[in-house]
């Protein structure tokens, strides 16, 4: 039985494709303005990496934020829903999901069965999500991908607001006028974003085993202050941006009668 | 708009042409508004009662109601507007003035407020500062003075920007209520303003014209109970419609009110006992706390909580617009007008569960009151609606949720304001609150 997870995200359109609830392949491209095309090169790639067809699949589930712009699917699902599902699946474990996205992020308490218990999303503000991170590298003058190794080399000097992603851009060009060093400016970028996760998890609660899903999670920079921040040991599965499509994928099955 | 009414304290002014042209393009939106959201309620519930067309009809703006309203005026009859649920509605009645709420759900004004006070302030005084600029209400327009309780700082404010355009009488609810030195002063203040709508209609209230008035809204009441009754077993009525016809009692005339509301309890409990239901059984049943959805912008939420996939049904809500409105009776020992009065007074005070009033238990009243709401509505779990801006309801949220969590009923708290632009992400919130919802109820 194959099928398929479809998350139509803000920054990219993510498919996974499952085989008797096992992962057979991802696809992933980016949004861009044309949904039905990007949508189009995720599954051509999964399905390439998979060597099955598209009439293969049995049933496709979406979600995401632009689950309306999705071209064709048998069933939706919020992703707050695929992201319990997901971490269970990833980490058994799991209790408390993470999920920071470009544009949102999310707090997911969950039971054993991935099914959500409480949730808390972000403020309808990018300063809560990765879009902040970038406005931020641009500020700082460095590529995002650097920005992680970059500040695990600062002690902790200087502070940041996270307020809004207009405020916080100012404050990192006042610190740059102060000539305070880069890679601490960067801590800063990165303990500010935390500190608004991690309200948001206390808002839920904190309950462990902490996975932390989501294209920001392979941001080395932000899962140690997560995890500075948070105090707790965090789970980091890979290809952690797959996370909703996966999620999406396993209620897929579900809703063609397997569990 | 009329002319030299007093020194414009807050009040920006506009040229003639300006306003025309702002009250053209608001009323054009909110005509289409109305219309489109009273055609999305139909099409969510299908068997949807003829009789509920006669509270559509109320609730569309500059109708017949305000017709009526306008001649009755024309024949001598003064209109008594209020801000808030604290004005005594039968104090006006037992002066045979027309009482109408006039407290704004329109979203294009709330940008004309933005003139005048900061974004940050709550919608409804926004919006009902902008109303009241270009002279758009009908509800505003038509009153010849304002009761404004001043209960919370945006209330308070309020009362002063639109005494630019009405005299407004204000009454203070104290913080405190109860202790016998607050139901004092609160007495107090509700005897300046029964002289004060005395001295308005030139009508003495007398102890036979406010037994009526009490009689009246005795009435009122019973009838508005046996509907709320209606939304506790499985769904004979969608929320939003239920809310239709209490939020129309504020602008009805409430005999007429009270007669169609009966007629459509009738109705519902003819279909109760044939099991014709409003929406499947198992729909998840929500309760919305927290400051009150005004019509028609602010039925954005529970647009989105009915029209949502999975479904959700709106079994109770918490809004001084809605299910408390009309919820308590006026309790009289004895027909004598000291004893009348001082009832009118205590239904006002003791049973408010408003967030302004605080005790050395803090609130408790209405953590009480919406666990009972709770229990006999069946609600399985409740979206706690803030306002931005409104600071008292966003305060309370945390104890209201620790409250909750020990009876095991799941709160989401979702902050927003009359926009339209947010109705996608509040959507996702919302989807996802009702997911988890329907998969407690299924297992």
């Amino acid at each position: 039985m194959i099928v398929a997870g479809l998350d139509m995200g803000v920054q990219n359109v993510k498919v996974v494709l499952l085989k008797d609830r096992k992962i057979l392949s991802r696809g992933l491209a980016p949004s861009g303005f044309e949904p039905e095309k990007a949508v189009e090169k995720a599954f051509q790639e999964a399905l390439e990496k998979a060597e099955v067809a598209f009439s293969d699949i049995q049933h496709i589930t979406a979600t995401g934020v632009g689950v309306e712009l999705a071209p064709k699917f048998d069933s939706k699902i919020s992703v707050v829903s695929a992201d319990a599902r997901a971490a269970v699946y990833l980490h058994p474990s799991a209790r408390t999901v993470i999920d920071v996205g470009a544009e949102e992020s999310r707090v997911i308490n969950c039971d054993e069965k991935g099914s959500v218990l409480d949730f808390a999303l972000n403020d309808r503000c990018a300063a809560g999500a990765g879009a902040f991170l970038e406005a931020m590298a641009r500020a700082l003058e460095v590529k995002l991908e650097e920005m992680g190794a970059l500040s695990l080399k600062a002690k902790g000097t200087t502070s940041i607001s996270a307020t809004c992603v207009i405020f916080g851009e100012s404050d990192v060009v006042s610190l740059i006028h102060k000539q305070e060093p880069k890679h601490e400016i960067a801590r800063a970028i990165y303990d500010a974003l935390a500190e608004r996760i991690v309200s948001m998890v206390h808002r839920v609660g904190l309950k462990p085993d902490v996975i932390l899903v989501g294209g920001v999670a392979r941001d080395i920079g932000f899962a140690a202050a997560l995890k500075r921040k948070l105090g707790t040991e965090i789970v980091i599965p890979e290809n952690p941006e797959y996370a909703g499509a996966l999620g999406a994928a396993l209620y897929a099955v579900e809703n063609l009668g397997g569990r | 708009m009329e002319k030299g009414f007093g020194e414009k304290k807050y009040m920006v002014e506009l040229s003639e042409r300006e306003v025309e042209d702002l009250r053209n393009s608001v009323k054009a939106t909110s005509l289409k508004l109305m219309d489109e959201y009273i055609e999305r309620m139909k099409k969510t519930w299908p068997n949807r009662p003829k009789i509920m067309e006669y509270f559509d009809e109320v609730a569309k703006f500059f109708g017949t109601r305000e017709k009526e309203i306008l001649k009755a005026k024309e024949e001598g009859r003064k209109v008594i507007g209020y801000t808030c649920m604290f004005a005594p509605i039968e104090l006006i009645l037992a002066a045979d003035a027309i009482p109408v709420r006039v407290s704004s759900g329109i979203y294009d004004t709330t940008k004309l407020g933005n003139r005048i006070v900061p974004v940050e302030v709550c919608p409804v005084v926004r919006s009902t500062i902008g109303v009241g600029m270009i002279g758009f209400s009908p509800h505003l327009e038509v009153s010849d003075a304002l009761i404004t309780p001043l209960t919370c700082d945006g209330m308070a404010k309020l009362s002063e920007i639109l005494s630019d355009r009405k005299p407004v009488w204000t009454v203070c609810p104290p913080r405190l209520k109860d202790s016998e030195q607050s139901m004092r002063f609160w007495r107090e203040e509700l005897q300046s303003v029964k002289a004060k709508i005395e001295k308005l209609t030139g009508t003495k209230i007398t102890a036979k014209k406010l037994k009526t008035a009490i009689e009246t809204m005795h009435r009122a009441t019973r009838a508005f109970r046996r509907l709320q009754e209606l939304r506790r077993g499985a769904p004979v009525i969608m929320g939003r419609d239920a809310m239709l016809v209490n939020q129309t009692s504020a602008w009805d005339d409430i005999e007429r009110w009270t007669k169609k509301t009966e007629e459509l309890c009738s109705e519902l409990e003819k279909r109760r006992q044939e099991k014709i239901l409003a929406c499947a059984p198992d729909t998840p049943r929500i309760m919305i706390a927290g400051s009150p959805a005004l019509w028609p912008d602010n039925w954005k939420l529970p647009n989105l909580i009915e029209e949502a996939n999975p479904q959700g049904v709106i079994v109770a809500d918490e809004f001084c617009s809605g299910d408390r409105f009309l919820f308590d009776p006026v309790g009289v020992d004895e027909w004598t007008m000291d004893d009348m009065f001082n009832a009118v007074a205590e239904r006002y005070l003791l049973p408010s569960t408003c967030p302004c009033f605080t005790s050395e238990d803090g609130n408790v009243d209405r953590v009480n009151w919406l666990k009972a709401r709770i229990e006999e509505r069946r609600v399985d779990g409740v979206v706690y609606h803030v306002f931005r801006g409104c600071m008292l309801y966003a305060m309370e949220y945390t104890r209201i949720k620790k409250a909750l969590d020990k009876i095991n009923v799941p709160v989401y708290y979702l902050d927003t304001d009359y926009t339209r632009e947010d109705v996608g992400q509040i959507k996702t919130r919302v989807e996802a609150f009702l997911e988890m919802l329907k998969s407690r109820v299924e297992f």
